[in-house]
């Protein structure tokens, strides 16, 4: 089945309608509904544990929720859950990489995995972007904290995809990886929808749409 | 531009290769296997010499060391991702068949290796006799196959369950056992001048059926 190719200012549609989870007794998420248009960029924000980053894992088909259904298209294309992988980039403070591994073949693994033309050549971009060309050859077990975020956000850009999920990505990074991230979304808001879940000022400041999620089941575009 | 996640070949032959790689940097399963089966073949020659005559002693040995000596890292392959917290890249990369069929042959390349260093070993050390080199090559062939999909089918269904260890000794036992049963009384009958055929058609029926019931299953594992 072909897919319509993600390109400048693709359309992006996200709706969630009575959207809910929990983990055994616990509340994961409360109810929650929202309909968001991009390109553009959306923030989700909140207390800690309302849900945010179980948002931000539905939505990106990692997890099924209990309750309420979430919607995504491209183009006017509906994304299932299954195939939302192909089309979502996700980073968040969850995602581990393979400590033995360089950066660069982290990601060049990814890109393979991935189906890319040129896996070498996606991951040399992605880290270029994410300002770590220099580090790509250094094993994973060798990054800070902030580096390993900037590699997080260099997975997510890595296939170019239209809709970015971004869990807290400015966390552990300094003041020049605080300016790259602005960057990055700056562009990224051009192309596609950039979902940013964080409780920084300034990185919800970066979105023209806020949700803020309350745990009263009252999650709503602010 | 957004990859259309059809080419599961090419992340099967990517995971492959990564397993590899991971592999041979932290040597996690490898030194451990062989050192297992080589120890334990020494111990037994010393301590009951050459056991030309007795094949089905013979028959027993191969498959329990071989057996032992892959269990551990076998069973890990998908734990070793969940405790390194690395299954969450995995599945925004490949298809769970993708990243199952790659670890299946991870595991059954492993057993190649394995069986590599051991087999040699044990025919010189426990001074069997000559098989009949088809035969008992086939009998290693199929018996790694089934091996290979049993535990990884019981490795990916635990992976994310707590006290995934003793689940994993008790969900597998009763998978393990025809493969073992079969593969030994093949061996021996190899050895004795007797027929394979049912011993051999037994071990690629189990593991066709293991790898169909896994192809089905492995789409769901790890739906939270």
């Amino acid at each position: 089945m072909a897919l319509p190719a993600a390109g400048p200012g693709v359309a992006v549609a996200c709706e969630v309608h009575d959207l809910s989870h929990r983990y055994g007794r616990r509340t994961g998420l409360e109810p929650v509904s929202f309909a968001l248009q991009g390109p553009g960029v959306a923030a989700v924000t909140g207390p800690n544990g309302v849900g945010k980053s179980t948002l931000l894992r539905i939505l990106a088909g990692l997890l099924r929720p209990q309750r309420g259904a979430s919607a995504l298209s491209v183009a006017g294309r509906p994304i299932g859950p299954s195939e939302r992988r192909c089309w979502v980039g996700y980073a968040s403070p969850e995602l581990s990489f393979y400590d033995e591994l360089s950066s660069e073949e982290n990601l060049r693994f990814a890109a393979e995995t991935r189906g890319l033309a040129e896996p070498g050549a996606a991951a040399g971009a992605a880290l270029a972007r994410v300002g770590l060309a220099s580090r790509a050859a250094d094993r994973v077990a060798a990054l800070s904290s902030g580096m390993k975020q900037r590699l997080r956000l260099a997975f997510a850009l890595l296939h170019r995809p239209p809709v970015l999920l971004l869990d807290e990505p400015g966390s552990h990074m300094d003041e020049e990886g605080r300016v790259m991230l602005a960057g990055v979304v700056d562009r990224e808001r051009r192309t596609g929808l950039v979902l940013i879940a964080t409780n920084e000022e300034r990185e919800w400041r970066l979105a023209e749409q806020r949700i803020e999620l309350r745990g009263r089941g009252l999650g709503h575009p602010a | 531009m957004p990859s259309n996640g059809s080419s599961s070949g090419a992340a099967v032959w990517a995971i492959l290769r990564k397993e590899c790689r991971s592999e041979w940097r932290t040597r996690y399963g490898l030194n451990a296997a062989l050192l297992f089966a080589i120890t334990t073949l020494t111990s037994v020659s010393f301590a009951v010499g050459r056991l030309t005559d007795r094949t089905d002693m013979l028959s027993a040995l191969l498959w329990v060391v071989l057996l032992f000596a892959a269990l551990a890292s076998l069973s890990h392959a998908f734990v070793r991702e969940v405790e390194g917290h690395t299954l969450t890249l995995l599945r925004l990369v490949a298809s769970p068949t993708a990243i199952a069929l790659g670890k299946l042959l991870f595991n059954l390349l492993f057993l190649a290796v394995i069986e590599a260093v051991t087999v040699p070993l044990y025919l010189a050390l426990m001074g069997a006799p000559p098989p009949r080199w088809g035969a008992f090559l086939a009998l290693l062939g199929l018996g790694s196959l089934a091996l290979a999909c049993a535990t990884t089918l019981v490795g990916a269904v635990i992976s994310q369950t707590r006290g995934r260890g003793a689940l994993f000794a008790g969900v597998s036992l009763p998978l393990l056992l025809p493969i073992l049963a079969a593969s030994v009384s093949g061996t021996r009958a190899q050895w004795l001048g007797g027929a394979i055929g049912p011993e051999a058609r037994l071990l690629a029926a189990y593991a066709a059926a293991l790898l169909a019931v896994s192809l089905v299953l492995y789409d769901h594992v790890w739906e939270d």
